[in-house]
């Protein structure tokens, strides 16, 4: 039971606190890099601990995901066999969709597969359960990985990694609200602002003309530009082009890249050039740079 | 040893607990919120003032491990901490069914509170489905580990305090 001393003041106590708290916040929000280096420091001296206990209790682990993992481990196991049929029964369309890749890629003009890229493990969610859509995976400072850059898989852009630490990082994926990426209508050529919506889609919210001309299944590629993602990885393709819309146009993208059962990314190795915060622009401030 | 000395003991162990052992064992993707349970009950245990104080260090490290900007837990927890204090002083019957459900209570709380912070200052997307899956389910998994924990956390938090005579119980 509590024992509440005569002395106890709370109320100034705790109005100190949130005063505390809220200076942090706004300074780490604002960029403050010592905050950033602090967590960052003991986000390191735990990784070796972590390391350890993964190794360690993977036995159990293994068990614990037969117990409660069992539905989603079902599940998966459907999903792999129904792709499995469907990649079977695509053996007849593989001459068009190649045919299809090329045109694409040749519309791009760029074999984004070449790029220079690092393949990195993924190690599971991070720790806690602040926030979703976001993987951690086994490479950080120490492999030469910095905040930024993009990661990707052989079907396209998967998202970007968003905290680096020196053996580990975290994957913003972009499904995730908070992801912004400056896309482009491979066929329209009209550019936009990208952001995920939480349900395994992106939705282009602003750039897109009212008139333009967008096609179901349209493909759509990142921008580049001031962007901190790289040009022309695929995102993925149009599934509603929003052709009704008379005030604000939303284009919704469904992602190329498959963010179910991952096991190994590419960090593409170019440095990123953008906004330090994250934050995209679109078509409109592009076009009033000089 | 010094009461500050078992609270920084209890911190740490939560932590390196909280980020190596019990992110190993999640239920649907939600892992126990253990830093969170120590703030909470170092309210129940240590009274207001001490409750608040280390809910705001407890608050700090965990924004350290999950990646939250910092002082963002660290806004919530110490208020909640105050909160179950005072309403523990309030209760005329403790049983432990409606601890637990107390404490559940305090854990979704908690958890959508610094979810809602998280979309206030633009560092969560507004998925209000996920919260609130996530803060349930929180609820459920750290409310199993509460007794063990519970026990450890008064010894921390009432190192130098003096011994309480509990009149609602009727016991020394």
């Amino acid at each position: 039971m509590a024992a509440p001393r005569p002395a106890e003041r709370p109320r100034p106590t705790l109005l100190l606190l949130a005063a505390a708290a809220l200076t942090l916040l706004t300074l780490h929000i604002r960029g403050a890099q010592p905050l950033d280096a602090f967590q960052q420091g003991i986000r390191d001296i735990l990784e070796p601990l972590r390391s350890v206990t993964d190794t360690v209790t993977d036995p159990l682990q293994s068990v614990w995901n037969g117990i409660f993992g069992y539905e989603d481990l079902r599940a998966e196991n459907e999903r792999l066999a129904t792709e499995l049929a469907r990649l079977r029964g695509r053996t007849v369309s593989d001459d068009a969709d190649r045919e299809l890749l090329e045109r694409l890629l040749g519309e791009v003009g760029l074999d984004y597969t070449e790029l220079d890229t690092m393949v990195v493990r993924i190690l599971g969610t991070p720790p806690g359960n602040f926030g979703t859509h976001r993987i951690e995976v086994d490479a950080g400072t120490d492999d030469g990985l910095q905040a930024g850059q993009a990661v990707v898989t052989g079907a396209g852009l998967v998202g970007r990694l968003e905290q680096v630490d020196r053996a580990r990082s975290t994957v913003m994926l972009a499904t995730h609200p908070e992801f912004l990426v400056g896309v482009r209508l491979v066929a329209s050529q009209d550019e936009g602002l990208a952001r995920g919506t939480g349900r395994g889609t992106l939705e282009i919210e602003a750039g897109i003309r009212l008139d333009a001309e967008v096609g179901w299944n349209e493909a759509v590629v990142t921008s580049g530009g001031r962007s901190l993602l790289p040009p022309d990885l695929p995102v993925g393709r149009v599934i509603d082009p929003d052709e009704q819309a008379e005030y604000e146009r939303t284009v919704v993208i469904d992602l190329a890249a498959d963010l179910e059962g991952l096991s190994f990314l590419n960090v593409v190795l170019t440095e990123p050039e953008g906004d330090p915060l994250g934050i995209d622009v679109g078509r409109s401030e592009r076009e009033t740079e000089p | 040893m010094t009461p500050r000395l078992r609270i920084l003991l209890l911190l740490v162990t939560a932590l390196a607990l909280e980020g190596t052992f019990l992110d190993e064992f999640r239920v649907s993707g939600v892992s126990i919120e253990l830093l969170l349970l120590v703030a909470i009950l170092a309210g129940y245990h240590g009274g207001p003032e001490r409750g608040a104080i280390t809910a705001f260090f407890a608050g700090l490290l965990h924004d350290t491990i999950v990646g939250a900007p910092l002082g963002l837990h660290a806004l919530v927890y110490p208020p909640l901490a105050v909160a179950v204090s005072s309403l523990e002083q309030r209760m005329l019957r403790s049983a432990p069914l409606t601890d637990g459900l107390a404490l559940f209570a305090a854990v979704v709380a908690g958890q959508g509170l610094a979810s809602a912070v998280g979309v206030l200052f633009g560092v969560l997307g507004p998925t209000t489905d996920e919260f609130v899956r996530q803060a349930i389910l929180a609820g459920i998994v750290t409310a199993v580990v509460a007794a063990p924990v519970s026990r450890v956390v008064r010894w921390a938090t009432t190192g130098d305090l003096p011994d309480t005579i509990d009149v609602r119980r009727g016991r020394a």
